[in-house]
């Protein structure tokens, strides 16, 4: 049997014209399918790679509903929690760059680091920005795409709180875990409570909390909640990884179309596979029968020919994943986290992706060539043979 | 109707055999003792054979008869239409008889199926076609060994039976050529070695020197010859070439289904 692939899939080298631009063309579609499954995994890896311990304690309402200071001890007073800290989104804007888009917020300085221990950031640096009232940490990617350096002055426009905001980068963090954007800008909460007054003074956008045992993460989450219960302002309380998920529901139609798209990308491989397996069958008529002649089975017939396909999608899933990989994670990878790294942290082919796209190739060549070594199983040998002459 | 040959030469059975046919090659390329005389290998009784084209039937074949000794070389001839390929495809094991009933080595054609044809092909059959056939992927040596992935014979035991069978048709030093760098002569012989190297009981030759010049013709006639006269072979030729008919020793002439 290994023989006979071996001779089948040497049918691939009758033209070279042709082989080149089918494995090629699914090449292509393979490149695109990968591209789109790296967007829809990129987008749940934030919920994919939640740390199992925090949960986050927000307005009932809406998250865009602040809570009162208090709450924040209120949380840390609840059994099973063993930290908790506060921010608010800021959205800060670079005058001069108002479209360059980075998650900017105020955080509770003594706390953040403690909760988010998967945010990187050197002693010194810490110690630099928890004396310094302005001074702001930001990730290593957005420092590096916006040119700052520890010392830097940085004037941001506010957009939720207006005006123009003065930060000194007092350092640079780097994420241990893939969940992580590290083009966040965080600074003191106490920074920008002191200009707030009325009823926006003293509020927090949200309490994340890390507690001592992820497996009771649901029963604290309901612990926290009901201590709110009988106040004017009630909380929800979940888990990292189902507040993610319950961000990215408000995106399911697109998802949906993402979906769908990759799989119309699949359809379209299929019938480019197709009609070059169907073509080598027909072109190749005579040579079956021939094989028929000197005692080969149809099921002979058969597995030539999908054997020979199923190496055509062997071809075309290396030769794309080939492409695909370096290209997305050292190319485009690096500028969607640059560029994007709000929504995509993380853009890279995981591996079982490339091993999904090779398999789904191998399995789409075998289902082009059903119909082609159904029909090549069936040629009248002697009929073929009267045509051969 | 008369199943009695139209022309006949002598045996040439006392032939020098060939060089490439060393001591120490498989048993099927030593010369062979002579085939049981008058023993019929191929023997057909009444055959009809009807095609259908939509409803109208078409019969080719017309209550054919004739046997075929056991090493004969024989040709058949016949103007187009006459039913010559048809006969040789019921040689071959390649269709059934529409009635009547073909016999061909030991084996009742009419009453096997598929599966069974295919075998008896696999096992009994050589075939020669005349535009040769060969895989163009595949190496001259490659071409050869395809019949013997049937079998249950080593790699090794494969290859040596197919460069064996190219030393017996003379291509020892093309044996890694591929089809297009071997003239169409050379492809022939190929495709003889490729027809003899499971040792086949009969070769079904149809017009195997009409695509070659007359040197190439008469170097293929030659080495079916040899096959016939030194290694007993049964060699049933259709061929439109008088010179081919020739090298036979029993020459048939077809004609509208009946062999005159």
């Amino acid at each position: 049997m290994i023989r006979l692939f071996l001779i089948a899939a040497r049918n691939l080298k009758r033209s070279w014209f042709r082989t080149t631009f089918t494995v090629a063309g699914s090449a292509v579609a393979l490149v695109a399918f990968i591209m789109l499954r790296t967007v829809l995994w990129a987008w749940s890896a934030a919920a994919e790679y939640a740390a199992q311990d925090r949960i986050g304690t927000r307005h009932k309402v809406t998250f865009i509903m602040p809570l009162p200071l208090r709450y924040a001890d209120d949380v840390r007073a609840v059994p099973g929690v063993k930290q908790a800290t506060y921010m608010n989104w800021f959205g800060a804007k670079i005058p001069t760059q108002p479209d360059e888009f980075f998650a900017s917020m105020a955080v509770e300085s003594k706390t953040f680091f403690d909760v988010y221990d998967e945010m990187v950031v050197s002693p010194e640096d810490k110690a630099r920005w928890l004396a310094d009232k302005k001074g702001a940490i930001v990730g290593h990617v957005l420092a590096k795409k916006m040119g700052w350096k520890v010392g830097d002055k940085v004037v941001l426009e506010g957009t939720i709180y207006p005006g123009d905001w003065e930060f000194i980068i007092d350092g640079v963090y780097k994420a241990s875990r893939r969940s992580i954007d590290d083009s966040e800008f965080l600074f003191h909460w106490d920074y920008l409570n002191d200009t707030l007054t009325g009823e926006e003074k003293d509020t927090i956008g949200w309490v994340t909390s890390r507690v001592t045992d992820s497996s009771r993460s649901a029963d604290i989450s309901k612990e926290i909640d009901r201590v709110f219960d009988e106040r004017d302002t009630q909380t929800v309380t979940m888990s990292e990884r189902a507040m993610n998920v319950s961000f990215m529901a408000g995106f399911s139609a697109l998802l949906t179309a993402l979906d769908v798209v990759s799989i119309v990308i699949l359809g379209i491989m299929l019938l480019v596979l197709g009609n070059t397996i169907a073509m080598g069958v027909r072109e190749r008529t005579k040579e079956y029968a021939v094989l028929r002649a000197i005692g080969f089975e149809p099921w002979h017939v058969r597995f030539f020919v999908v054997a020979e396909a199923a190496t055509l999608g062997i071809v075309s899933g290396v030769v794309g994943v080939g492409v695909a990989y370096p290209f997305v994670n050292n190319v485009l990878g690096r500028a969607i986290e640059e560029n994007m790294g709000a929504m995509f942290p993380y853009f890279r082919v995981e591996p079982s992706i490339a091993v999904l796209a090779i398999g789904i190739a191998i399995a789409l060549a075998a289902l082009a060539s059903l119909i082609p070594s159904i029909q090549a199983g069936r040629v009248s040998v002697t009929d073929a043979l009267r045509r051969v002459g | 109707m008369s199943t009695e040959p139209t022309n006949e030469r002598e045996s040439k059975s006392n032939r020098a055999s060939p060089s490439a046919a060393a001591d120490d090659e498989p048993a099927q390329y030593r010369k062979s003792a002579s085939p049981e005389k008058g023993k019929a290998i191929i023997e057909m009784a009444g055959v009809t054979k009807t095609f259908f084209r939509g409803k109208e039937p078409l019969t080719v074949l017309d209550g054919l008869s004739l046997s075929i000794e056991e090493g004969a070389f024989e040709a058949l001839m016949g103007p187009s239409g006459s039913g010559k390929s048809t006969l040789l495809n019921l040689i071959a094991g390649l269709d059934r008889p529409t009635s009547g009933k073909a016999t061909i080595a030991g084996n009742d054609i009419g009453a096997m199926s598929d599966g069974e044809l295919a075998k008896f092909r696999a096992r009994h059959i050589g075939f020669i076609f005349q535009s040769y056939n060969l895989m163009p992927v595949l190496t001259a040596r490659e071409n050869v060994e395809l019949p013997l992935l049937l079998t249950k014979l080593s790699s090794a035991e494969r290859r040596k039976r197919a460069e064996t069978a190219l030393r017996v048709t003379g291509l020892d030093d093309r044996m890694d050529h591929y089809p297009r760098q071997l003239s169409g002569g050379q492809e022939q012989r190929v495709a003889i070695a490729r027809a003899i190297v499971h040792d086949p009981t009969i070769l079904v030759c149809d017009e195997p020197t009409g695509d070659l010049d007359r040197k190439s013709a008469d170097d293929i006639l030659e080495l079916l010859t040899k096959l016939n006269v030194d290694f007993k072979k049964t060699i049933l030729m259709v061929t439109h070439d008088p010179a081919a008919a020739e090298r036979a020793t029993i020459t048939r002439h077809l004609n509208k289904g009946k062999l005159e």
